[in-house]
């Protein structure tokens, strides 16, 4: 048993479900690699979990069958954080279900399919478009997908800023990116309100709309995204939308991004190797605790 | 026609369409007649209406022996509130931040800071 390997996995739990969200979200370079950045925001939250979970039993147990009384209470601390794990997933996945399925069920209504090619709209089973003069894009994830537009969209984009929308959409469609929110919502929610750290689900947001960006950026280049991106903003009216990332903060950012795409990628692996080590950090910690 | 509707989503598309066109106030008889060249059972107008009532997206009235339905909402008012995206709404305080974000953001000088961006994306890919 080793007094500082229980301690190291006590700070870890503490430190990445607190502290490390915070640490990693003001850096912004990571976002040249939205991919491989994720993956270590999802790396270092697993590692969290698996080290809150286990901290508690490991150091009771580690201190031996003398104090059962101990054992029992370290298991009491761990399913305490489960059950607040559990009914965070609950609250969050209910919700984000009833609110999309109640939103389709909407948009489905009120706006005919769309599975014939428009002029410049390409054929498309989830596509709807919504009658309303405001730009809007975006999409309902889940079983069955959609992506939503406006006509205002149609009226103001030329075609290929509506491809690189629509690639833009179908990328977070098909590669799920709605669970990799959704999993870290859960998270954030789990975490007492006082240390939850806003900027951290502000940044894997933004990660999301990057990744995505990056799959239009292959089908119709920068130029035509990056301008869709701005035109879908300008005209944006307040109270009618809120599409991907409409706060000018994200669109600069992503803008940004967009401008650097071809710039060489670098700290993609740097990143992968953390994210295994992070991964790696809690079952090695407990095999020196001596277990 | 019958093919032309494909799920229950047609339906009660097809259905609301009649209530915001012909209504408000309609019975299931009168939304039926209406919908004649669909080749539809009144019975299964009468489920969609249900549904569409258990939904809130219309409201009825007792007139006799028979209900008037009407839409609870104008499709003006349905299509605003659909323009929000569904990715973004993790919960009530994600979206009212966001809300706030948006409302403060939407200033000229900021606009112009989006075009300077959008200048140096053309300027390096062009």
């Amino acid at each position: 048993m080793s007094y500082a390997a229980v301690t190291a996995l006590v700070v870890l739990a503490v430190g990445l479900s607190t502290l490390a969200p915070c640490l990693l979200a003001p850096v912004t370079g990571l976002r040249r690699s939205p991919g491989a950045t994720l993956l270590l925001w999802q790396s270092a939250s697993l590692a969290a979990v698996a080290a809150a979970l286990l901290a508690a039993p490991v150091a009771a147990w580690g201190a031996g069958s003398r104090h059962p009384a101990l054992l029992a209470l370290a298991v009491l601390v761990s399913g305490g954080m489960a059950l607040r794990l559990l009914v965070s997933g609950h609250r969050v996945g209910t919700g984000l279900r009833r609110l999309r399925s109640h939103h389709r069920d909407l948009v489905d209504l009120i706006a005919a399919p769309r599975d014939r090619p428009a002029i410049g709209l390409p054929a498309g089973r989830g596509l709807r478009v919504l009658d309303h003069p405001s730009p809007t894009a975006y999409c309902l994830p889940g079983h069955r997908g959609r992506i939503v537009l406006s006509a205002g969209t149609l009226d103001r984009l030329g075609p290929e800023e509506l491809t690189a929308v629509l690639a833009h959409e179908r990328a977070h469609l098909a590669a799920r990116h709605d669970l990799v929110l959704e999993l870290f919502s859960v998270l954030h929610h789990a975490v007492p309100a006082r240390v939850r750290c806003e900027a951290a689900l502000s940044e894997v947001h933004l990660l999301v709309e990057a990744l995505a960006d990056r799959r239009a950026l292959h089908v119709t280049g920068p130029v035509p995204l990056a301008r869709a991106l701005v035109t879908l903003h300008e005209a944006a009216h307040p109270d009618a939308t809120l599409g991907a990332g409409t706060t000018t903060a994200r669109t600069r950012a992503r803008l940004e991004l967009i401008a650097a795409a071809d710039a060489p990628r670098r700290w993609q692996s740097v990143l992968m190797v953390t994210s295994s080590l992070v991964v790696g950090l809690t079952p090695w910690l407990i095999a020196v605790a001596g277990l | 026609m019958p093919l032309r509707f494909s799920g229950l989503g047609d339906l009660e598309r097809a259905v609301m369409d009649t209530l915001w066109a012909h209504g408000p106030g309609l019975t299931v008889r009168e939304v039926h007649e209406r919908l004649s060249d669909r080749d539809l059972a009144y019975t299964t107008v009468m489920t969609v209406l249900d549904r569409l009532a258990k939904k809130d997206l219309t409201t009825r009235e007792r007139e006799g022996r028979a209900w008037r339905y009407s839409p609870a909402h104008s499709r003006e008012e349905l299509t605003a509130a659909s323009m929000r995206s569904g990715l973004q709404s993790l919960d009530s305080t994600d979206r009212r931040q966001a809300m706030l974000h948006f409302l403060g953001d939407a200033e000229p000088g900021e606009i112009a800071d989006l075009k300077a961006a959008l200048a140096e994306v053309e300027r390096r890919h062009d």
